[in-house]
């Protein structure tokens, strides 16, 4: 909730960080379900959440340096 | 013995991610909070990694979080490079040293 105040109130390109500290999270919190539910298979999904989050940083980091003003 | 080693590891990586995300709303700008999303990537994944391979050893769902906190660390610095390059770009217009940033 704090990190989605920051994407809604603060200029764009703080809510991209915010958004690449939601994603590690995001990678963190699959990570715990995965083991406290025992369902080894739901690991992958972190290693998704985190190749996601790292292209994603990149590709808004590419983007909002070039055409935002 | 290790559950309470576990359960204090992950103590400690919920506390990390909180300072994190505190610093990421409280700070002003935009280079500051870039810090604290950065600092995100590194300590806290370290913490729950380390809990869990305590716990589960090099099973496979250990080597999957290796996989996964592995990529956390690799791509954080990468991320927090490209998106300081941007800030700069948008609040200075150039990538270029300015005369006034140089040391006297």
């Amino acid at each position: 909730m704090p990190l989605g105040a920051v994407c809604v109130l603060e200029r764009e390109i703080d809510g991209v960080v915010a958004l690449q500290l939601c994603g590690t999270l995001t990678t963190l919190i699959l990570i715990c379900l995965a083991e406290g539910f025992q369902r080894s298979a739901y690991m992958g999904l972190a290693v998704v959440s985190a190749a996601v989050t790292w292209i994603g940083g990149l590709v808004f980091a590419r983007f909002f340096g070039r055409y935002l003003p | 013995m290790t559950n309470v080693v576990v359960d204090v590891l992950l103590g400690l990586a919920v506390a990390a991610e909180l300072v994190c995300c505190l610093g990421v709303v409280v700070m002003r700008t935009t280079a500051d909070r870039l810090h604290y999303a950065g600092a995100g990537t590194t300590l806290g994944p370290l913490f729950v990694l380390v809990a869990l391979l305590l716990r589960e050893g090099f099973a496979a769902p250990g080597l999957q979080a290796v996989a996964a906190v592995g990529l956390l660390f690799v791509s954080g610095p990468l991320v927090v490079h490209a998106l300081a390059r941007a800030i700069r770009r948008i609040d200075v217009g150039t990538l270029e040293p300015l005369p006034e940033d140089e040391a006297p």
